[in-house]
């Protein structure tokens, strides 16, 4: 299961002058679920299309299964399943003729192509709306659809890119739910995002990317731990300033608590427990804060997610 | 591949009603809509007033010949209402009046009295409707001028054999049809049109291609195993069908309905052929060449209307000005519509519109080349 599904190395892209992408490398297992987190206009897309064989790279390389993609040709794409930030269906035709016609452009045999529409609206909880024109789908069931036309012919390789923008929650829960059954499959996904919540609850691995480059890669928790900051959290039940602490940070204000940046997280919160109490003060809150993506991507960048 | 592209276009095709409007209902309401107003131009009835002052037998016996000569309806109006009908031509709202003066039936009996007026008042916009009421009018007063020199003759002593041989005309007009059927309007409206909707199907490629593009399903489709020149073929051939269908659909229509000669079927069938090549050639190559639905439809535009009027689509092509018959052979539609013609009019088979065929098939394999020229770059910009 640890054999690289993809290596990409140092990979460049340019259009009109402007860099995309500045010489991104990641590796991702086989197996695994990878994230690929970054603002809008990061080059995640463009790193997608170069993987999916839309694109070309004018630098670096790409191999998928152990194969250089510039010569392997349909080798890659019978094992490869692309699903396009954008929603690329034929709204006029049912859900079924357009799996249909992805089936037949993935070139799934005639004799399994019926069975496999099948199957595959069963995975993405739509088999009860396959005659049903795609026009009268909500976004949600539109992006489900969208993702099914990717896994009719069964490929080990799934690149996801952005797949739930724009979707109601009950769709998300849906898209989450059909990932982790395709991990447990053995399938390797792909996924972009840049809902840093989404690489927290699906993925092993990620990369976050920021103007064409990797800032920062490895498992999620290895990532946080390495690139985050301590911090312990503190709720007055009268909304009022804590006290101050001796020879650490100065506390921050996030939202109705007060927040501290620290190596020493477990002395400063016995520190401020012994403050309140001896001032009397009634705590609603006190808590260590596991760091989270978003504030990893505000030390790299000094950006949030959100700005850019 | 190219057959499953081409299958879920048809299928898109059928669901999109509009497809079928322009593509066959247009045309058909097209044919309806001109083959009844000018292939009625030449038997509608029109009616002209006439005044008869004289009241005599003969004055009434001429407006009977006049009647039957012209194919006019005279309708008798009394010396009163004189006035009121060149009023009513003076404000646009009359054709012409016919007035026939007293003493009209004794100056034609009267062999040899003084010349007598018939007065037709006229609208100055309506020359070409009066025109032939005036040309048998003269022909009359000619027939009329021929009796009373022929009297004149018989009482000077000559003999029938001779008057007949001094009367006769140095010329007479021998009217022969070359044509294996005759010209009228249907045989004009229906090919005409046929070949001009052949052209609109550009629109619907136009619109399928950008759709595509701009959706991410063809970069999408990159994705797949599907090779790009399958893509480009797939389409092809799929509005290729239409066409045909869309040819063979308006051909029928005329014939069952106008009772269109059609000719030789295997000369209209490789006529079609190449024609639909030939329109669906060059949408490809506009699909391949616009920029924005915007820029393709000012394209098809041009090309389709345009085309239309220097090919001789809408009216004859020796109506128009030597200039414009030269530039018109540069058109696909000239050359569509002159091969429909032969067939349909001059009897010709298959060898006889070659040089037609040669020329639709020459423009459909230079749109291919732009086409498959363009087809990189469209490409390009589809992938962002």
């Amino acid at each position: 299961m640890n054999n690289a599904a993809i290596e990409v190395i140092k990979l460049l892209k340019t259009y009109d002058g402007k860099k995309a992408l500045a010489g991104i490398s990641f590796n991702v297992k086989e197996g695994s679920c990878f994230g690929l987190l970054g603002p809008n206009g990061a080059g995640k897309s463009t790193t997608m299309k170069i993987l999916s064989g839309l694109l070309e790279a004018d630098g670096g390389s790409v191999s998928i299964f152990g194969r250089e993609i510039r010569k392997a040709g349909n080798a890659i794409k019978d094992q490869l399943g692309y699903v396009p930030q954008s929603i690329t269906l034929y709204e006029k035709l049912s859900a079924y003729d357009n799996l249909q016609f992805f089936g037949e452009m993935y070139g799934v045999p005639k004799s399994e192509l019926k069975q496999r529409i099948g199957e595959v609206l069963e995975q993405v909880g739509l088999a009860d709306r396959a005659k049903d024109e795609v026009t009268a789908f909500s976004g949600g069931m539109k992006r489900r659809v969208n993702i099914a036309a990717a896994l009719l012919h069964r490929p080990k390789l799934i690149i996801m890119d952005e797949p739930t923008v724009g979707i109601d929650p009950q769709s998300r829960n849906h898209i989450f739910e059909m990932i982790r059954g395709l991990k447990k499959a053995g399938v390797t996904v792909l996924y972009s995002t840049h809902y840093m919540e989404e690489v927290e609850a699906l993925c092993d691995d990620l990369a976050i990317v920021d103007h064409g480059q990797v800032i920062a890669q490895g498992e999620l928790n290895e990532v946080l731990e390495r690139h985050g900051t301590q911090t312990v959290y503190l709720e007055l039940h009268n909304g009022g300033r804590p006290p101050a602490l001796a020879g650490v940070n100065a506390p921050i204000q996030r939202g109705r608590g007060w927040t501290i940046e620290t190596d020493a997280p477990l002395d400063v919160l016995a520190g401020w427990a012994q403050a309140c109490r001896s001032a009397s003060l009634k705590v609603s809150q006190l808590e260590m804060v596991r760091p989270s993506l978003e504030d990893v991507f505000l030390i790299m960048t000094g950006t949030t997610l959100r700005d850019n | 591949m190219i057959i499953h592209i081409a299958k879920k276009e048809w299928k898109l095709l059928l669901k999109e009603k509009g497809t079928f409007f322009w593509l066959l209902g247009m045309p058909v309401l097209f044919i309806v809509l001109f083959g009844s107003i000018l292939g009625n131009v030449s038997s509608s009835e029109v009616t002209v007033p006439y005044v008869d002052n004289d009241h005599s037998d003969v004055s009434r016996s001429f407006v009977a010949s006049v009647e039957e000569k012209s194919g006019y309806k005279l309708e008798e109006k009394q010396s009163a209402e004189m006035q009121a009908q060149i009023d009513k031509i003076r404000d646009g709202k009359g054709t012409g009046l016919l007035v026939i003066p007293g003493g009209f039936g004794q100056s034609l009996q009267e062999n040899g009295g003084k010349t007598i007026a018939i007065e037709l008042y006229r609208e100055a916009t309506s020359d070409s409707t009066i025109a032939p009421l005036r040309a048998v009018l003269e022909n009359m007063a000619n027939a009329y001028r021929e009796t009373k020199i022929d009297k004149a003759l018989a009482d000077s002593g000559q003999t029938a054999e001779k008057r007949e041989q001094t009367l006769s005309a140095p010329f007479t007009i021998a009217d022969r049809l070359e044509n294996g059927s005759g010209y009228n309007v249907i045989s004009q409206i229906v090919p005409g049109y046929t070949v001009m909707f052949v052209f609109f199907v550009i629109i619907s490629m136009l619109k399928r291609f950008l759709r595509d593009k701009e959706s991410g399903m063809t970069a999408r489709l990159r994705s797949t195993r599907m090779s790009p020149v399958s893509y480009l073929l797939g389409m092809w051939l799929s509005y290729l069908v239409v066409a045909l269908i869309q040819c063979t659909v308006l051909l029928a229509f005329g014939h069952f309905v106008y009772d269109l000669h059609i000719g030789d079927p295997v000369a209209v069938a490789v006529l079609v052929l190449l024609l639909a090549l030939c329109g669906t050639g060059i949408g490809l190559a506009v699909c391949m060449l616009a920029k924005s639905e915007n820029q393709g439809m000012a394209f098809t535009q041009l090309l389709t209307m345009g085309g239309a009027v220097l090919g001789g689509l809408w009216f004859p092509i020796d109506m128009m000005p030597q200039a414009i018959q030269t530039i018109s052979r540069f058109t696909p539609q000239y050359w569509a519509q002159k091969a429909f013609q032969d067939i349909m009019l001059r009897g010709v088979h298959l060898p006889g519109i070659v040089n037609s065929l040669l020329v639709l098939a020459l423009i459909a394999a230079l749109a291919l080349i732009v086409a498959m020229l363009r087809y990189k770059r469209f490409m390009r910009t589809a992938l962002g």
